[in-house]
């Protein structure tokens, strides 16, 4: 399996700092984003002390497996998964401790959203609103759920999701690293196919860029670095109100199998007219 | 103009004006008046006026829609009925002009928030009002408590009969797979099924895998008695006691 990867953080048009933070980590293809919030520098802060902390977890339990954990163990998640979420929860205890403990980032907090790849198998992992979308067939599908006040309003049919996207609340966040002592932490797990292309993004991405507009740029640009750079300059384009941050992946299976050799070998050197007329169009 | 006012217990959850086109009610969120409990069907019941009447009726629900308390099918109601779906209550009240659809989001009437903040957990638990712990109790559906389950039909698999314990199943060849496919042909990740928090969710994998002989397009809820085929094989989706 192939993943290429693009990622890009911005300032955006209208304020001074970059509150985000993101981490790739290739070689062990952990993909990590945060959003950071409070006062003075304390967003920038909270928001580098969720990656570094979420990354250097995964990465010394890959050395040793052993490595504690933080939090209860989630029986229905694969070991991956749940270490993936002791890193968030151990990474919601540093930021706390060190809002508490300096004056200077009081109040300070983060989103976070991890993506771990174990072959074709995603952990998924997240606190707060940065979204994670998946583009499968053309068809773009949010997989992570917002923990926002707007969003909790629109599952429980308080609001439709149109007031909700013209609300005044929306940067009211339940749920945020550094809030508290402990942190509710949701996790997911799916299987990524051959061509599927995976966004992590902050939500000054979804702020002002519509989802189809998304599902289109990712369509156009085949190249990862290409659809990352395009997704950012979108947002600025439209007002870059907030920072924006965005990693994109693309998934391609080498399936050199025997099986599929022969499959090939079997359709003749001809190409099938489908692809012919995929690479003709445009 | 009617109003009609969706209740839990004694919490008013939502009021909605009945005009021209009719009130749906129903799991689904793009329904008027969503309800988000396992009870209810994806469109459950309408309401709308006819001849100056109205009128609820039931869409085939599963479990049933009731006029103070008598189980209809189509059923004219007047002000002060009760109309129970699931475990909600709807009034029906004609007494005064339809109010402002409740919506404490407004309500609150915060300045613009620029900056991204995190309520604490009181002033969570007062923005939300009650509507968090009303959901939060009413989801405790019979459906719940069930355990879900695969039942092969047909085809070749390791075991016959599957417990959905985790929050992805995966359906194919592949040494990952908890429902695992034999013979040659079998694709490595035929599909893979979603646990969520309102049910189980089946996706495609290598193939697209059928619902009740149609093909899926996107993720679909499973429902009980669900027939599933894909990658030759057929399994039965079915929540046991």
């Amino acid at each position: 399996m192939r993943v290429e990867i693009g990622a890009r953080s911005d300032v955006g048009r209208v304020r001074n700092n970059n509150e985000d933070s993101f981490r790739v980590v290739a070689a062990l293809n952990l993909f990590v984003l945060s959003d950071g919030m409070g006062g003075e520098a304390g967003g920038e802060v909270a928001s580098a002390l969720a990656v570094e902390s979420v990354a250097a977890h995964i990465l010394e339990a890959a050395n040793n497996v052993s490595a504690p954990s933080f939090g209860a163990r989630q029986p229905d998640l694969t070991e991956k998964s749940n270490r993936l979420a002791s890193a968030v929860r151990l990474a919601n205890r540093k930021i706390h401790e060190a809002s508490r403990d300096d004056p200077a980032h009081r109040g300070m907090g983060a989103t976070v959203l991890a993506a771990w790849l174990d072959g074709q198998r995603l952990s998924l992992v997240h606190v707060g609103d940065s979204r994670a979308y998946l583009l499968r067939s053309g068809a773009l599908e949010q997989l992570t759920s917002d923990h926002s006040l707007v969003a909790e309003q629109v599952r429980r049919g308080i609001l439709t999701p149109q007031q909700a996207d013209s609300s005044t609340m929306q940067s009211v966040l339940i749920r945020a690293l550094g809030a508290h002592e402990d942190v509710e932490v949701d996790a997911d797990e799916h299987i990524l196919l051959d061509g599927d292309a995976l966004l992590l993004c902050s939500d000054g991405l979804t702020r002002m860029v519509t989802d189809p507009e998304i599902a289109s740029t990712l369509l156009t640009h085949s190249d990862a670095q290409a659809a990352a750079d395009r997704l950012v300059e979108l947002s600025n384009e439209y007002g870059g109100e907030d920072n924006v941050t965005v990693v994109v992946l693309r998934i391609a299976l080498d399936s050199d199998g025997w099986l599929s050799r022969l499959r090939r070998w079997s359709r003749g050197p001809g190409r099938p007219p489908g692809e012919a007329s995929q690479a003709g169009g445009h | 103009m009617a109003r009609l006012v969706l209740k839990f217990e004694a919490m008013v959850l939502k009021e909605v004006p009945i005009g021209g086109r009719p009130v749906s009610i129903g799991r689904a969120p793009d329904n008027d008046i969503p309800i988000d409990n396992l009870a209810v069907s994806n469109y459950h019941a309408r309401v709308y006026t006819e001849a100056e009447r109205l009128v609820v009726e039931d869409l085939n629900s599963l479990n049933g829609t009731f006029v103070n308390d008598m189980r209809i099918e189509r059923a004219t109601v007047r002000d002060g009925d009760a109309i129970l779906i699931g475990k909600h209550h709807i009034l029906v009240d004609t007494t005064r002009d339809a109010a402002l659809p409740l919506d404490p989001g407004r309500k609150i009437a915060a300045p613009k928030v620029d900056e991204t903040m995190v309520l604490d957990t009181r002033e969570r638990r007062d923005m939300l009002q009650q509507a968090v712990a009303v959901g939060e109790r009413s989801q405790l559906a019979p459906e719940r408590t069930r355990v879900p389950s695969l039942v092969v039909l047909r085809g070749r698999t390791d075991q016959k009969d599957y417990r959905l314990s985790s929050k992805l199943t995966v359906i194919g060849k592949s040494a990952m797979a908890t429902v695992r496919l034999r013979g040659w042909f079998a694709p490595q990740v035929a599909a893979q099924i979603s646990k969520r928090e309102d049910g189980y969710y089946l996706g495609r994998g290598d193939r697209v895998p059928k619902i009740n002989g149609e093909p899926i397009t996107s993720l679909t809820r499973l429902n009980d008695g669900d027939l599933i085929e894909v990658g030759g094989v057929r399994l039965n989706f079915l929540y046991r006691d």
